[in-house]
């Protein structure tokens, strides 16, 4: 099992009267790839908060790759998070002012403990991989185009090998051309490398591309919390 | 990884970085400056005399006679009699005396009339003695030997005729241009009021005082050079003499029976007591001056972590980036302190520049207008240790956006 919530409730602090996410139970098995949607407003970002450690749950166990995120201590989730979780937001993915290099350099800070040339020939095959031009490898962020960025962006997500894929809306501003080859890169490599995914985003039209489609309010039963 | 990421961060917001960067390196600057400048005047006032037991003159405060009789400021109150002079020199205790007069100038350099002993006792900074760069001691009754700066400054060469002035002022009305002295000896730079001092013998004093009374030229009279040469030109009083004694133990005895001679008014002081005494009365300005240029650098320090604190609003989405690759809330307080300690750093490296380049053009007007002379190396460990109090300063001051950053980092998702 790469995701099991049980009972999760969650509600912001200062909120307790007002439930955001209320999860009997949901699962997803591992190097599945899951489409969620669902209306904004409806809890999403809160469930990737949750997954990704970031957030913690008023109460419920929640396991992520066979670990406890609710029993670890904040330290713990950072490191595990950096080790294990991949996340592509739907935009500002990239430290702006870095390089496209130095970005995923950074990625590796928190994670891997080995050097700076091996891990440069890491990352220049990973670019390779991924179509990633040279002449851009050195290029600030704020330089790239949007699919440019998006492609880095999933570089940096892919850099420590993570079992477990976030993708946050990624294709919201990307155009029709970029999204497909966006989609389509990130799913054969998400094949390629077996990891599980959780793909969030409202637009139905890329639902195609996954093998499982879910509605967030089909597990998030908000009436029962009342 | 850290740093780079700093150093960027900062680069990408160069606006408002700048303006702090400015206001800390101004800051900086007038914190060393002030540091630097003290440090050098009390070395500067601490090596002008050395080696000279007692200094006697007219009855005043320690202070007054200290500042005429070595560092030429401000005027003597009176002289003393020449009879004085020597029945205290020929006590038993006394090892040699150098007799001083003063009241002369020339183009705002005083002028010391004493005897050659002057050049033989007189000593400086750590027992330096006096030492000629060019020529001799004077030996005829128009002869001069300058200071260092004296010559440098007015370009004088040795043969040339200097006429002296009446009165200390820059700019003199009554002048001795009937009887000019001829540059004979010009003394090594010491870094003393020396340097800006012309010395004759007291003769030579005596001789252009001749026809005068009450600081009144009364008759031109013409007496020739010949003439005055055989006139008897023992002086009838003198400003003030220095001493130095056979044993320092009997320094107290020697003093005591100098301010209880009964023939005339008279005063003895101990340089070094004299010199700790002035050192006080400066302290307080200095330790004042130190105190306002601390204030300005933690205002600065403040500005620093305001911008810093304003920025980390806007750095949102950098802050749920870094959150997001692993980063523990601990690597935002981390960041945001050595942005602070960049800009302080690179502060540090400005404002001593700045300071260095401003001693470096300031350097003649400091020596000219005050005989401050300041040390343009500002290397000592003095500034290192200040260096390292403006930074733990820093330090401390970033923790306020410090911990709001860490605040953000903790709650980002929320």
């Amino acid at each position: 099992m790469a995701i099991d919530f049980a009972n999760i409730r969650f509600s912001y602090p200062g909120r307790p009267d007002r439930p955001v996410l209320n999860i009997p139970s949901w699962c997803v098995t591992a190097a599945e790839q899951v489409f969620v949607c669902g209306p904004s407003g409806g809890g999403k970002s809160t469930l990737l908060g949750l997954l990704s450690g970031l957030l913690q749950p008023v109460e419920g166990e929640l396991t992520v790759l066979n670990q406890r995120l609710d029993l670890m201590t904040d330290r713990q989730r950072d490191r595990f998070r950096a080790a294990h979780i991949g996340y592509v937001f739907q935009q500002f993915n990239l430290m702006p002012y870095l390089s496209a290099m130095d970005n995923i350099l950074l990625a590796t800070r928190f994670s891997s403990s080995k050097g700076k040339s091996a891990l440069k020939n890491e990352i220049k095959a990973l670019f390779s991989t991924l179509n990633i031009d040279e002449t851009l490898w050195y290029t600030a962020a704020s330089q790239l185009s949007v699919g440019q960025q998006q492609r880095v962006a999933i570089a940096r997500a892919l850099i420590n090998k993570p079992q477990l894929l976030i993708a946050d809306e990624p294709t919201s501003s990307l155009d029709q051309a970029n999204r497909d080859a966006f989609m389509a890169l990130l799913m054969s490599t998400v094949a390629e490398n077996q990891m599980t995914l959780i793909f969030v985003s409202h637009d139905l039209s890329l639902s195609g591309y996954f093998s499982q489609v879910q509605q967030l309010s089909d597990f998030n039963q908000l009436e029962g919390a009342k | 990884m850290l740093a780079r990421l700093a150093l960027h961060s900062l680069i990408n917001r160069k606006g408002s970085v700048m303006l702090s960067l400015a206001a800390m390196t101004v800051s900086v600057f007038v914190l060393f400056g002030v540091e630097h400048i003290r440090h050098q005047t009390k070395e500067n006032f601490s090596s002008t005399v050395s080696g000279v037991d007692l200094i006697v003159g007219a009855r005043t405060g320690s202070l007054n006679l200290l500042l005429y009789s070595v560092f030429r400021i401000g005027s003597p109150t009176n002289n003393i009699r020449w009879e004085t002079y020597e029945n205290i020199a020929s006590d038993n205790n006394v090892k040699w005396a150098i007799p001083i007069s003063l009241g002369d100038s020339h183009r705002g350099y005083r002028v010391l009339g004493t005897t050659k002993d002057y050049f033989k006792h007189f000593s400086y900074g750590k027992k330096n003695r006096l030492a000629l760069a060019s020529g001799r001691e004077f030996d005829q009754l128009f002869d001069v030997v300058l200071g260092a700066e004296v010559a440098r400054k007015l370009s004088y060469q040795l043969g040339d005729k200097v006429a002296l002035a009446h009165g200390i002022g820059a700019t003199s009305f009554s002048n001795h241009d009937d009887k000019p002295f001829t540059v004979v000896g010009i003394l090594a730079a010491t870094g003393t009021p020396v340097d800006q001092t012309l010395h004759v013998s007291l003769q030579g004093i005596e001789a252009i005082h001749i026809d005068w009374q009450q600081g009144v030229k009364v008759s031109r009279s013409n007496l020739t050079v010949e003439q005055l040469q055989q006139a008897n030109l023992q002086p009838k009083s003198i400003t003030a003499f220095m001493l130095g004694l056979n044993s320092r133990m009997a320094t107290f005895k020697v003093q005591r029976s100098i301010n209880a001679y009964a023939q005339e008014p008279v005063v003895a002081i101990l340089p070094g007591v004299a010199l700790s005494e002035l050192w006080q009365m400066i302290g307080l300005l200095e330790n004042t001056l130190l105190l306002v240029s601390a204030l300005i650098f933690v205002a600065a320090c403040l500005g620093v972590s305001a911008m810093l604190l304003a920025s980390i609003r806007e750095r949102r989405r950098e802050i749920q980036l870094l959150r997001i690759i692993g980063a523990p809330a601990h690597f935002l307080f981390l960041l945001i302190e050595l942005e602070a300690l960049l800009i302080t750093m690179l502060s540090c490296v400005l404002g001593a520049g700045l300071l260095a380049s401003c001693l470096m053009i300031f350097r003649d007007y400091l020596i000219g207008q005050f005989g401050l002379h300041i040390e343009v190396n500002l290397l000592t460990g003095q500034s290192l240790l200040l260096i390292g109090i403006i930074l733990l300063a820093s330090i401390i001051v970033a923790v306020i956006p410090s911990l709001s950053g860490f605040r953000k980092a903790k709650s980002i998702w929320a």
